[in-house]
């Protein structure tokens, strides 16, 4: 079963953020795989495993140095990479142009299902599986917590996460599968693993290769930081009755949410 | 008639061998190298010598082993003669002792007496052993046969009626000690029986000083009343069983445990002439050619590992202070020895050709037992804390746990197989150079407020203070970290810390197995220091204490370490830092040594010193403590790991502090201090009993505070949690 994971390097989720224009400054990041599109990845080698053929050929739109990234995916045991290296394209890309990118890399490959994180950690816009499977012109199934591919990867039976519950659905090959938590724990890559996956081939590509041109669709015009977490405070009062209503007029006056 | 009836001597051979040709003379030396012949046998039998075939197959790296040959073997005479690891306790210490210098004494006494018979009156017709000499040979080989008994009761009445649960039992164990005793007592009876036959006739000239052979004389009593024939009788029997039971010990001791008697002194001169126990070596250029990492076949152990299974006689001591033992894990560091070693016989059997050679097998040929799974089960290779007590304990200079580290990193680096709580750890380190991932660029926030001078901007110090992960990240630990700052502020230290450029030492990573880890870890620390041209640093967890100190000379980094108990030890010494104020509710004190303080590194005075230095609240000792510390269960890198088998080690200890009768238990590592805290939490204990790092008490008594400033309080918010 041959399988493309696409997969996204983000910060790591404990950086420092800080705003500069409508992007972040990326002095000083730690950056590494996008956290759901890691459970994407062993999704894919987990099912390479199993089915004891097949080829994991990661996918990943990014600057330089996203190939580090990719390094790591190879060492948990991905077989090839395709790495489109174009930075123009990327400071711009929204979630349709990301997808456009990505399909058309795909689109080269052979495979029998795509895998991907439901969300990248970073912009968490959570769009591009979904158009990813259209551009591609096959199923799309998100949120997924569990995938089982008949013998005769013809289709799989996945059970995707919903509001509450889950849900179980079948769904023919090839298609699109978004990985949710809870989909498997990603394996640590071993040492050898990390040695093979600095001979592993690198396809790199730039958009104009791939015959991209659709720019974005959405423009950030602004980016913000939440703000500061406020020190606790502790409500003065005589009694608990003093005390109550210092609360309520606290939580109306200043909060505003009663 | 052997040698000349000289007044005040005795006849060799007497009753044993008669006029004429000495027949049984001549037959006991063909039984003496008939017993040689055996014992060989017996190496070859017992598995031995299949096992030294395996040994020499042995391709892991090893320490220097012969160094300077003559101080190794001062040091070895002075470990044997003075029994000086061995008397570590008393008890078992003591008769082994007895039974040691009895045998001894023994075959000395009888070295002589085959001199004198065999070869210095045969070839110049000369008796030595006589009057004064004579004597005094009796009395000593009678006293020192009586100190052997002695010694094997001790044993058997230990393994009788007060085994510790820690002892093997093995048939062999109760076997060796009733032939020793059976050996002794003929040997006593022997001497009895002439004596009777002999010296007790006033007429003898020997009758005077019957009393030269205590013990011989003594027995004699009990055959007064037998006839000289009767006498002669028994006591021709009974020397041929003696004689016998003697030679067969040689042998016995080719295929027991006895065997130590040679092998153990061989593996003291071969003892490594570090301090630390030394975990193998990785040269960084191995990451970048080596195909397999850590062991997982046994033939990746070196030489002297081989030799290690040997040497160990199942003592148990090493079992005795094993806090996974004691918390009734499956870790009991003499079966990691013993298990390889039986391994090595299972393994001989089946990669043995007919011709008796041994074949190294390939892992896709060879389908028997696995060392790790089958050998030693991964739940033993993760219990050990690394505590040092069972390299500390054995007599024989085993390394038990540095065994059990190349097997966790064949564990973690060939097969990315480890508890699973250990992967985040792994990441945040990869990530954030510390353990819990906090974002690294909040290292020094700790420090805000304080005034803390910084590399970056001071370009030198003399010292640099090495806060390590626990003093920077840990809220509890911060607080030690703020008290050194502050004391070092007071006593006018010439110091900085690095701030952001810090970065985690690596020891966790180390100990769990994951040396591709450490290295990197260990090799940005140690650019950053030498851009600063660093010399000498201050740690204040031990752990890295020694990491820094020893462990990175390996990669090139050759630093003066301190632990800031020795500093504080220093500055007050030399009055820089004084301590007036007395310190409320401390109550009766104890100190919890830290393993890598303690027995990695022998500093057990100075946390000592500075708690009396506090002259506030009275110091008493746990029960284990300096040497025999009890480990808190948090190095090794199970700090990091659930502790889901047996009971928890840091209550063991928490306990312990309670029964010592302690109010404060005091620390001098992060990783106690959180082990102890999290214990009295466990145990709930609260009300009576407190942990506190040293350094928070030595500011107090200096007249400051630890309370962690406004400033360092108020992080950014924390972003959401990476995958919910
Ligand atoms: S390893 Fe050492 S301490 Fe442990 S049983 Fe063997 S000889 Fe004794
Ligand atoms: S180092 Fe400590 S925990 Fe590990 S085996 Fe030895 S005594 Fe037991």
């Amino acid at each position: 079963m041959n399988t493309v994971v696409c997969l996204k390097q983000v910060p790591d989720t404990e950086t420092l953020i800080k705003i500069a224009g409508t992007g972040i400054a990326t002095d000083g990041i730690k950056w590494v795989i996008s956290p759901y599109d890691e459970f994407a990845v062993e999704e894919a080698l987990k099912m390479k495993e199993k089915m004891k053929a097949g080829n994991v050929t990661i996918v990943s739109l990014g600057p330089d140095r996203a190939i580090e990234s990719i390094r790591t995916a190879l060492a948990m045991g991905a077989d090839t990479a395709v790495h489109v290296n174009d930075a123009a394209y990327y400071e711009k890309a929204d979630p349709f142009a990301t997808a456009a990118a990505l399909a058309a890399a795909v689109k080269g490959l052979e495979y029998d299902a795509v895998f991907l994180g439901k969300q990248a950690m970073d912009d968490d816009s959570g769009q591009v599986p979904a158009m990813l499977g259209e551009l591609l012109g096959i199923p799309v199934v998100t949120q997924v917590i569990k995938i089982e591919v008949a013998d005769d990867k013809s289709k799989a039976s996945v059970t995707r996460e919903v509001e509450g519950g889950h849900a179980l659905l079948d769904v023919s090959l090839p298609a699109v599968f978004s990985a949710q938590k809870g989909l498997n724990e990603p394996r640590y890559a071993s040492l050898p693993g990390i040695m093979k996956a600095k001979k592993k081939p690198v396809d790199v590509k730039k958009a104009a290769d791939l015959g991209v041109s659709d720019g974005p669709k959405t423009v950030v015009k602004e980016l913000s930081l939440p703000p500061a977490r406020q020190a606790g405070r502790i409500i003065q009062g005589d009694d608990a009755k003093a005390k109550a209503a210092a609360l309520a007029k606290a939580l109306h006056d200043e909060v505003k949410i009663i | 008639m052997h040698g000349p009836q000289a007044e005040i001597s005795r006849e060799i051979f007497w009753n044993i061998v008669g006029p004429g040709f000495p027949v049984e003379q001549v037959l006991l030396y063909i039984l003496v190298v008939g017993a040689i012949l055996l014992f060989v046998r017996g190496l070859v039998k017992s598995g031995f010598v299949t096992r030294l075939k395996v040994a020499f197959e042995a391709t892991g790296s090893d320490v220097e082993r012969v160094n300077d040959p003559w101080s190794r073997l001062w040091y070895t005479l002075v470990d044997i003669f003075a029994h000086r690891k061995i008397l570590k306790e008393p008890y078992q210490g003591a008769f082994h002792f007895f039974i040691f210098y009895g045998f001894l004494a023994l075959l000395i006494t009888t070295i002589i007496v085959f001199l004198q018979a065999d070869v210095i009156w045969p070839i110049w017709r000369v008796w030595f052993m006589k009057d004064g000499f004579y004597l005094g040979l009796s009395l000593f080989a009678d006293i020192f046969g009586l100190l052997a008994i002695i010694g094997v009761l001790m044993a058997l009445a230990r393994r009788y009626f007060f085994k510790p649960k820690w002892l093997d039992e093995k048939g062999e164990d109760n076997v060796i000690l009733w032939y020793i005793l059976a050996i002794l007592v003929t040997g006593f009876i022997i001497e009895a029986l002439r004596i009777q036959a002999t010296e007790v006739n006033p007429a003898s000239p020997m009758n005077p000083y019957i009393w030269f052979s205590p013990v011989g004389r003594t027995v004699a009593f009990i055959f007064a009343g037998m006839s000289e024939v009767a006498l002669r009788d028994t006591h021709k029997v009974l020397w041929w069983v003696h004689v016998l039971g003697a030679l067969g010990f040689i042998i016995y001791i080719a295929y027991s445990k006895l065997i130590h008697i040679l092998m153990t002194p061989v593996n003291i001169f071969l003892r490594p002439d570090t301090d630390q126990p030394p975990i193998r070596t990785m040269p960084p250029e191995m990451f970048e050619t080596a195909e397999s990492f850590g062991i997982h076949n046994v033939e990746e152990f070196s030489w002297k590992d081989f030799l290690d299974n040997e040497a160990c006689m199942r003592c148990g001591r090493c079992v005795e202070v094993c806090p996974a033992f004691n918390t009734d894990k499956p870790l009991l560091p003499r079966d990691v020895i013993q298990d390889i070693r039986s391994y090595v016989n299972q393994k001989a059997q089946i990669a043995l050709d007919p011709n008796g050679t041994y074949q190294v097998l390939a892992d896709d040929q060879y389908t028997g037992p696995a060392l790790i799974g089958d050998g030693i089960s991964k739940d033993t290779i993760w219990a050990c804390t690394t505590c040092m007590g069972c390299v500390d304990a054995c007599p024989a200079y085993i390394l038990q746990f540095p065994k059990l580290i190349d097997l966790r990193r064949y564990l973690v680096m060939m097969e990315s197989d480890f508890p699973a709580e250990v992967l985040d750890v792994f990441k945040g380190m990869e990530n954030n150079s510390n353990p819990w991932g906090i974002g690294a660029h909040t290292r020094a926030d700790w420090a805000k407020g304080l005034d803390v001078p910084i590399m970056a901007e001071k370009g030198e110090a003399e010292y640099l203070f090495y806060v390590g992960c626990a003093g920077a990240f840990d809220d509890l630990n911060k607080k030690v970290a703020i008290s050194l700052v502050k004391l070092f502020k007071l006593a006018g230290l010439d110091f900085a810390i690095l701030g952001t450029e810090e970065g985690c030492c690596g020891d966790s990573a180390k100990k769990i197995g994951n040396e591709y880890l450490y290295q990197a870890l260990a090799t940005a620390n140690i650019e950053v220091f030498k851009s600063y041209n660093v010399k000498k640093i201050i740690t204040l967890c031990p752990h890295g204490y020694n990491t820094l100190k020893h462990d990175y000379k390996e990669l090139g980094g050759n630093f003066q370490v301190f632990h800031y108990t020795e500093i504080l030890d220093t500055l007050i010494k030399k009055g820089k830092i004084q301590l007036k104020h007395p310190i409320e509710n401390l109550g009766t004190i104890t100190l919890h040594d830290s393993c890598y303080l303690g027995r990695y590194n022998k500093i057990y005075d100075q946390p000592r010193t500075l708690l009396k230095a506090l002259k506030s609240g009275s110091l008493v000792e746990m029960e284990d403590h300096h040497a025999k510390s009890f480990c808190c269960g948090a190095g090794g890198g199970r700090m990091w790991m659930e502790e889901t088998l047996g009971t928890r080690i840091n209550q063991k200890r928490t306990q312990e502090a309670l029964d010592a009768g302690a109010k404060t238990v005091c620390t001098a590592c992060p990783f106690c201090y959180t082990m102890i805290s999290d214990g009295i939490k466990e145990l709930e204990l609260e009300d009576k009993l407190q942990a506190i790092d040293i350094a928070q008490l030595v500011v107090r008594a200096a007249g400051l505070d630890d309370k962690i400033p406004k400033a360092a309080e108020s992080g950014e918010p924390k972003q959401e949690e990476a995958t919910e």
